[in-house]
């Protein structure tokens, strides 16, 4: 959870602001719901996006799997060059890991995503995550002033481990 | 007319009719009646002095036009009015550095222009500098925020251009001098003379209209001085006199050593502006100190009171201001009034309006309002009053300080008469208006607004020019109007109206126009509405059909910002970042708004026909019956009093015709769901929790209808929007209407044991291997041929051919097929009933295949390919096998 996301009505929707070089990059942060009954609306949530965070909980193999399952779905359906971003919450729970970070960053690589291990309650590498897809997306006609919509594909549905980023 | 000597008595007594007759109208516009009967009187006894007095001046100007105000009367244009009539002279967004330089060039200094500058990318005025400045023109940048239009480097912000333009020519601000007009601009008297110069647009500058001012520039100048020297010792003689003469707003700024009364009425600011304009003989120096002095900063929109605030610090006062300014005086008129009021004050403005105010609209342009206060309801006012001549000024100006809140006017004793004095504020309500709306931008200014703002206070006379005086006045509060202060100047006159924002104004300038079908715009809306009205079948889903309006709205919306008809430009009345937004708004309300009614029948029209209405309506059901947790609900939810606010909203969602409007409610509705989650859990939940929720509280409103309303949202909201939270609450609505749906379909799915699930799978992948094979019809494309021997089916291979093939493309394939090297050598031959036949190359196997199959005793046939007899090994089987046929 991190101050510089600032949702107003609820965390499903969530605006952030990114300095990337001399210019900022705002963020409309999507959230979708991860579980199976809500698979199918997906395609509506990343329809048109710039960039993907898929969220997985390092403490739980089933959601590297579940995954792999929406990276396969993104490159399939989703848009075009989208910049995708493997996030492994709850670092901050490292001992009882089941994902090692060997294996995401292995995977990540044979996607060409980016890859990342957060934690979203101490607001580790989120910032970091940011950054990193800031620097990928292409660059916009000016007169969209940097309006990247990002989506974020909330997969587990773990109770702490819900990333609202 | 003119006043004349001779005419004197006559006009005096028309203007006092027409004083009359505006005081009625005044009266009825009153909130308070008694207060301004008094007023009347004291008005009416006031102005006829000071038509006494002025006329031994008159005599002395005799040919002037300057008269009695009479004249002014019928001319009421103010800069304000003028600069709207003829933006298209000096408005050029789209002219470029070279081009403005060039008409410039041969331009008097203080002429400028405004354009969009191409390499800042922002509106700039260009301004003509006087020729030992070096360059020759200089530009100042225009910062648009949201609601306002402001000059980089100063505080002070308009609601429109027109407004930033109207107060530089009055005021120079962050300027090196005030802006000037053209002559033929300031001198014009009548909307048809502005008209004229207007159609000339860009030509005008290097159009004879322009090189033959009535007044020429040149001799301006020195006369202003020389004639604000005179006027203001004269005005000291008269104030020590206590006779009364008429001032001009300009003027007063002489008189305030006396303490001297200001009685400002419209008529005189009229007269003022029009002498200004004709021949600006005295009071254009004092107007130009004034305004150079003063900045007036809180009312943001409001030009200062040209005569009345000096600022004693401001070396700008100063002669040189006076001399730089000379153009200002034209200007005067229009902003006489309005920087009145609005400097001056007054901080409490609401009050005052509520008591005391008469308003009077002016006629020529709307946009000025003139209150006229009686004098002693103000606070000041008794004060003010109570003090004759040479006391007021000074207690004037205190009280103004202590009251900081208090009143705009400006209150000089009449000299002469022990009478009281009657303020007159006047103020642009249009302007004020627009600041109150959008007060935020202003407030911040209050602070700079308090050193430059002041109260009139008495000016010596002594130096020809107005002395500056300092700013007593904090101005602070002054643009804060209380909401029933408001209302109630809102009630007062159609002079009000002109509180709308130039937003809504804009917006009903466009709806307007859409009715109007002299124009382009107004046809193509008309003829579409009623296109879409009588012609229902022309779509042939409800997506096509809202899809269409949209399109529809977004050609529309370009068309309108690059064409010509809206005029003035929306450019110079919306920030640029704006105006997307306000002819979005627009088209709204001049497409959406008549054909609601229209789409919602066709959507359900639609609906019922495709079966998807009833579904929703069997769906909605099932789910309903179903407890939040076979929903995917484990947060907290709404409940029953909850459930019922929500439906509530969502009936005045249906109401509203704007898909904007409907979102917010929607946005509402969602918010509410969300403080139900979190209340009673102190966590953030996402997507994964609320859209389970959104879904069970949508079911359990069971309101068929959001589904059109969301469809309606979906395709008409301005597609920019839909990234944003609306976008992303409304899919999330969207996505969870059609959950419920499709619930049925997708509980049986759920039911489905995993064992169900793989007879399923295997059902299906029988069906569809079936399907691969060839069916009846296949068959026919299909021709079984041997190779080289009869016997040897197992040689044999089953080729693709048609029936139109002949056999020369099948004997081919079979070389291809069987790997034949000398292809020549074979042929296709047809072994039936013991007999070997070879195919000449034009017939057609699968014919002739067609033709055997339908003998009525089936024979037993081959198609062979096969050497042709020469073929030394082949002849042999061939030979036999000819033989034995």
């Amino acid at each position: 959870f991190d101050h510089n996301i600032s949702p107003t009505i609820g965390a499903s929707f969530m605006t952030k602001t990114v300095p990337c070089g001399n210019e900022l990059h705002k963020f409309l942060i999507w959230d979708t719901a991860g579980q199976e009954r809500f698979h199918s609306l997906a395609p509506m949530y990343y329809r048109g996006s710039a960039a993907a965070v898929i969220v997985y909980d390092i403490t739980k193999q089933d959601s590297f799997h579940t995954l792999k399952k929406w990276v396969k779905e993104l490159k399939e359906h989703g848009p075009e060059n989208i910049v995708m971003a493997i996030a492994g919450n709850k670092c901050d729970l490292s001992d009882i890991r089941e994902v090692p970070m060997k294996d995401a960053k292995e995977y990540a690589e044979s996607i060409g995503a980016i890859v990342v291990e957060t934690s979203a309650k101490n607001a580790v590498n989120i910032e970091e995550l940011f950054q990193g897809i800031s620097r990928q997306i292409p660059p916009l006609d000016p007169h969209e002033n940097s309006n990247n919509g990002a989506i974020k594909l909330g997969k587990q549905t773990s109770q702490t481990g819900r990333r609202c980023c | 007319m003119k006043a004349r000597c001779l005419d004197k008595r006559g006009s005096f007594f028309k203007l006092i009719d027409t004083i009359a007759s505006e005081i009625g109208e005044l009266k009825q516009e009153m909130v308070q009646t008694d207060l301004t009967v008094e007023d009347e009187s004291a008005d009416l006894r006031s102005l006829v002095k000071d038509m006494d007095n002025v006329s031994p001046e008159k005599n002395d100007v005799k040919s002037c036009p300057r008269d009695s105000g009479y004249d002014s009367l019928s001319n009421k244009l103010s800069i304000l009015d003028k600069l709207l009539h003829t933006h298209p002279v000096w408005l050029q967004l789209g002219l470029n550095d070279a081009e403005a330089r060039e008409i410039l060039q041969a331009q008097p200094p203080g002429i400028f222009l405004v354009r969009k500058s191409p390499r800042l990318q922002k509106k700039v005025i260009s301004l003509r500098l006087p020729s030992d400045c070096g360059s020759c023109l200089k530009e100042f940048a225009v910062k648009e925020s949201t609601y306002t239009f402001s000059l980089e480097g100063s505080g002070i912000s308009f609601a429109d251009l027109f407004r930033l333009i109207a107060f530089y020519c009055i005021s120079r601000d962050v300027l090196p001098f005030t802006l000037k007009l053209p002559c033929a601009i300031a001198a014009a008297k009548t909307e048809a003379e502005l008209e004229e110069i207007a159609q000339l647009g860009l030509n005008f500058w290097s159009s004879p209209a322009n090189s033959n001012p009535p007044d020429p520039p040149a001799p301006r100048r020195p006369v202003p001085l020389d004639s604000a020297c005179k006027d203001s010792r004269q005005l000291c003689l008269i104030n020590g006199v206590h006779s009364i003469r008429t001032r001009t707003p300009s003027e007063l700024e002489c008189s305030q050593t006396n303490g001297a009364l200001c009685f400002i009425n419209p008529l005189f600011l009229k007269v003022h502006s029009q002498d200004v304009g004709g021949s600006l003989k005295r009071q254009s120096p004092r107007t130009q100190d004034v305004n150079g002095a003063a900045r007036p900063r809180s009312p943001p929109p409001r030009p200062p009171p040209p005569s009345i605030n000096s600022i004693l610090t401001s070396p700008q006062l100063s002669r040189t201001i006076k001399q730089a300014s000379m153009p200002e005086t034209v200007n005067h008129k229009k902003e006489r009034g309005l920087d009145l009021l609005q400097n001056k004050p007054t901080p409490i403005p609401p009050p005052r309006l509520k008591k005391q105010a008469v308003s009077s609209e002016v006629e020529g342009s709307s946009k000025n309002t003139v209150v006229i206060r009686p004098g002693c309801s103000s606070v000041h006012m008794p004060e003010a009053a109570g003090v004759p001549g040479e006391t007021l000024p000074e207690p004037t100006p205190a009280a103004a300080k202590k009251t900081v809140a208090s009143s705009s006017e400006s209150h000089i004793p009449w000299n002469g008469g022990r009478q009281r004095l009657s303020d007159m504020s006047i103020s642009t309500s249009s302007s004020d208006s627009l600041d109150f709306d959008r007060s935020m931008p202003l407030f911040g200014y209050e602070g700079d607004t308090n050193s430059s703002l002041e109260d009139f206070e008495g000016e010596s006379d002594q130096e020809s020019m107005a002395p500056p005086l300092k700013p007593k006045k904090k101005r602070n509060s002054s643009f804060v109007l209380p909401k029933i202060v408001k209302s109630q100047l809102r009630k007062v006159s159609g002079v009000f109206s002109s509180f709308m924002t130039p937003e809504k104004r804009m917006i009903k300038k466009i709806a307007e126009m859409s009715q109007d079908k002299r124009t382009y715009f107004g046809c193509l809306v008309q003829d579409y509405v009623s296109f879409l009205q009588e012609n229902k079948e022309c779509h042939v889903s409800s997506t096509d059909m809202l899809q269409t309006i949209r399109q529809f709205m977004t050609q529309v919306k370009n068309y309108l910002s690059q064409s010509s008809e809206l005029d003035p430009p929306i450019e110079s009345l919306i920030p640029e970042d704006q105006i997307d937004v306000v002819l979005e708004k627009a088209m709204h309300k001049c497409i959406l708004k008549p054909l609601k009614g229209h789409i919602e029948a066709m959507l359900k029209e639609f609906h019922t026909a495709d079966g998807s209405w009833k579904q929703l309506k069997e769906n909605l059901q099932l789910v309903r019956q179903r407890n939040p947790q076979e929903l995917g609900v484990f947060v907290p939810t709404p409940d029953f009093v909850d459930v019922e606010k929500i439906k509530v909203k969502f009936m005045t969602m249906q109401k509203m015709y704007s898909p904007e409007k409907k979102v917010m409610l929607l946005l509402r509705v969602c918010k509410l769901i969300y403080t139900v989650m979190e209340n009673n859990s102190g966590r953030l939940y996402g997507a994964d929790d609320f859209l389970p929720v959104l879904t069970y509280v949508l079911a359990q409103c069971d309101m068929l209808e959001l589904d059109t309303e969301i469809e309606y949202m979906m395709e008409l909201l301005d597609p920019s929007l839909l990234h944003g939270e609306g976008g992303y609450y409304l899919t999330s609505a969207y996505g969870a209407l059609s959950l419920i749906k499709n619930f049925q379909e997708e509980q049986a799915a759920r039911l489905l044991s995993s064992e169900a699930r793989d007879t399923l799978r295997q059902w299906h992948k029988r069906r569809t291997t079936n399907r691969t094979i060839p069916s009846v019809d296949d068959f026919q494309n299909y021709l079984r041929v041997a190779f080289q021997e009869v016997n040897s089916g197992c040689t044999g291979k089953t080729l693709l051919v048609r029936p139109y093939i002949t056999t020369e493309d099948v004997c081919q394939l079979c070389a291809e097929k069987f790997k034949v090297d000398n292809p020549e050598e074979y042929s296709l031959f047809l072994f039936v009933d013991d007999t070997w036949q070879q195919l000449t190359e034009d017939t057609y196997p699968q014919k002739i295949k067609a033709e055997l199959h339908s003998r009525p005793q089936p024979q037993v046939f081959h198609f062979v390919y096969k050497r042709i007899n020469s073929d030394p090994y082949g002849a042999v089987f061939q030979n036999n096998d000819d033989s034995a046929s």
